[in-house]
């Protein structure tokens, strides 16, 4: 036996015990300690503004992105107006079905300052009376233990029941968003994409591309790189669409947009291989949702109404929750409020620490089996916790940015000053917009609404301090 | 590995049972660290008490990708340093002096109780240099591998080589008779 060995021996048997009482004593001061500890979390929390790393989070994330796009996209109310487009637009309202491929990239610096690349490819299924049906897969590029980088879903606009279905397969989840009725059905008779892409580029400036062949058609292209192009949210935006001269229906289109979000976002998105007047029948749109297959959360969430006193409410949230107000009104900007506030962010890096991957082949054998099914039941879990949790906050505040759109839409000259004015300062213009030609309806930082002429608006504006606002410089 | 990670899993989420568990499964070697390092065993009950406490108070922060029992240790060890800082005990007791609080009679109130080979083989390291001490106590008691304790001690391998070495010939020295006793071919 070496000497360093029975040394070793010396301080593994030289032993040391605790009497009951003391140790009971000391347990408690940690207990106690954890305790109040956990308490003043709580609290903080909702004001913190953390960043989250865990990639069961970003997938969640990533799964409200693509929900919270196409609300978006959905809720987005133009009113169009123009010449050479007007005809195409006019054209495509005349088909009761169609469908189409849709690819969608996105690239940027989403969440915590790692890129986000997530890739949807789609088919999307439109009818005028039955609403739309996109079969898609989102890849995430994130590879979860038991989950697959890249998912399917289904998603489901049902405008005859006022609402949004969601199935996801691979957690075997589904969602319920419910619309208000009377919107749902405006919005759906005016916005459908790619309607609503036609609609709004006959709201933009856009020039013709000229004549060219796709597949064998010959097509008309127009372009629009007006900033204005959904609200001018966006920093950048390039909007193609090529439409069929003879039939007068768009063969293909492409969007690329930019905005800048602590780093420059990129979404790329092609739509092509229409067909249209394609032959459907109703049980296409009715969604299939497997006995085992459970709702995220509670019950069906709601949409909430887009209004200036939902807007209020979203505004309300954010202060409440946050203590802060958005910056700006874009999706990502909102998305990346809710995100990096910490919401969901006690999602832990240890569980995916501990997966299969990482044991050793010992520790497999003597006891993986059930510490992975547990761990996988709850990676669903939280995976589910997190997806309505978010969207649960998601929700009332993408309300803020779909009303400033519509508003926007609308010509009523909305700005919004959410990058300086904070709940504290209470009579300052957080945002206001055009009511008449003289009169200016003014939300102020502690959230009391006004009617004020525009002379009274000037001088509260002039008070303020002198940052970009977001407004239609356009108007 | 795996239930460390469970367990600050359960930790970092807030359950209690979680934080007892982690409690039961490393006081008793967190307190036996603390108390061949600071060679005082009132010392060490408060040292890993605070640790203990100061843990509880860590969910938002701790993040242990890598072994729970490195991580408390590491805390025990640090207090140690800070102690021994904070009370100026940089220098060395002479042999002479050394009448350690481990081999003090421990009263009924006290936390820990400390078996006659330990309170021997504590008074017989707290005769060490401290930096030979620890980097004993760190490879022998912990379980770190000489890089590790080059790491935590800040110095090269090589010094923290001569520091085992002449630590452990000063123990053996010391504690001859012990060290036969626990080897079963001579005992």
């Amino acid at each position: 036996m070496r000497p360093a060995d029975g040394m070793r021996r010396m301080f593994r048997e030289a032993e040391l015990g605790v009497r009951p009482e003391a140790d009971e004593r000391v347990l408690n001061d940690v207990l106690e300690a954890h305790q109040r500890s956990d308490t003043k979390r709580a609290s903080t929390r909702r004001i913190g503004r953390k960043a989250m790393r865990n990639p069961i989070t970003k997938l969640a994330i990533a799964a409200v992105v693509t929900v919270a796009c196409i609300v978006g996209l959905f809720m987005w109310k133009g009113t169009g107006s123009g010449v050479a487009l007007a005809d195409v637009l006019s054209r495509i309202q005349q088909v009761s079905v169609y469908m189409y491929q849709m690819t969608m990239s996105t690239t940027g610096p989403v969440i915590d300052d790692e890129p986000l690349e997530q890739e949807i490819h789609g088919t999307v299924l439109m009818s005028q009376d039955l609403g739309m049906k996109m079969t898609m897969e989102v890849d995430t590029g994130m590879s979860i233990p038991g989950h697959p980088g890249a998912t399917a879903h289904e998603m489901y606009m049902l405008p005859q029941q006022g609402k949004m279905v969601t199935v996801m397969p691979a957690l075997k989840k589904y969602t319920e968003i419910e619309f208000d009725d009377t919107e749902f059905q405006e919005q759906q008779k005016e916005n459908n994409d790619p309607r609503a892409m036609v609609e709004q580029i006959l709201q933009c400036g856009y020039t013709s591309l000229g004549r060219s062949t796709i597949d064998g058609v010959e097509v008309e292209g127009f372009q629009t790189t007006d900033p204005n192009y959904q609200g001018g949210m966006m920093d950048r935006v390039d909007i193609k669409i090529w439409v069929d001269v003879k039939t007068q229906l768009p063969v293909r289109s492409e969007m690329d947009m930019q905005m800048q979000m602590g780093g420059e976002m990129h979404m790329h998105m092609v739509i092509h291989d229409f067909q249209w007047d394609v032959s459907v029948d109703a049980s296409e749109f009715e969604p299939v949702i497997p006995d085992d297959y459970t709702a995220l959360g509670d019950g069906p969430m709601k949409m909430p109404a887009i209004n200036e006193e939902t807007a209020i409410e979203g505004l309300r949230l954010c202060a409440d929750r946050f203590a802060t107000y958005p910056e700006k009104l874009d999706m990502m900007t909102l998305i990346s409020l809710v995100t990096e506030s910490g919401i969901a962010d006690d999602l832990d890096d240890e569980l995916l620490s501990a997966n299969d991957e990482n044991l050793t082949p010992e520790e497999r054998t003597r006891n993986t089996e059930e510490r992975v099914k547990e761990m996988r039941e709850r990676l669903d879990k939280e995976i589910s916790e997190s997806v309505k949790e978010i969207m649960d906050v998601m929700m009332p505040i993408q309300a803020i940015g779909t009303f400033y759109m519509t508003l926007d839409a609308e010509g009523k000259n909305p700005a919004y000053y959410g990058e300086t004015v904070t709940p504290a300062d209470t009579d300052q213009v957080l945002m206001r917009w055009k009511v008449s030609d003289t009169e200016y309806r003014v939300i102020f930082g502690s959230l009391h609404v006004e009617t004020v002429t525009a002379d009274v608006l000037a001088e509260l504006e002039a008070a303020l301090p002198k940052v970009r606002a977001i407004e239609d410089t356009a108007k | 590995m795996v239930e460390d990670t469970l367990l600050v899993l359960g930790f970092k989420r807030g359950r209690r049972e979680a934080l007892r568990r982690i409690y039961a499964k490393y006081r008793t070697d967190m307190l036996k660290l603390a108390v061949v390092l600071a060679g005082d065993a009132n010392m060490a009950e408060d040292i890993v008490h605070d640790v203990f406490v100061k843990f509880a108070q860590s969910a938002d922060r701790i993040k242990v990708t890598g072994s729970l029992k490195n991580y408390l240790a590491t805390s025990v060890i640090n207090r140690v340093r800070n102690h021994r800082r904070d009370t100026g005990r940089h220098g060395e007791k002479a042999l002479a002096e050394a009448t350690l609080p481990t081999s003090a009679p421990r009263s009924p109130e006290q936390w820990a109780t400390l078996s006659e080979q330990l309170t021997l083989l504590a008074e017989a390291l707290g005769q060490l240099p401290y930096e030979q001490r620890e980097a004993v106590c760190l490879h022998m008691q912990t379980g770190l591998t000489l890089r590790q304790v080059a790491s935590a001690q800040k110095a090269s391998v090589n010094t923290v080589k001569g520091r085992y070495r002449y630590g452990m010939e000063k123990l053996r020295s010391m504690l001859n008779n012990e060290v036969e006793q626990c080897d079963p071919q001579t005992a």
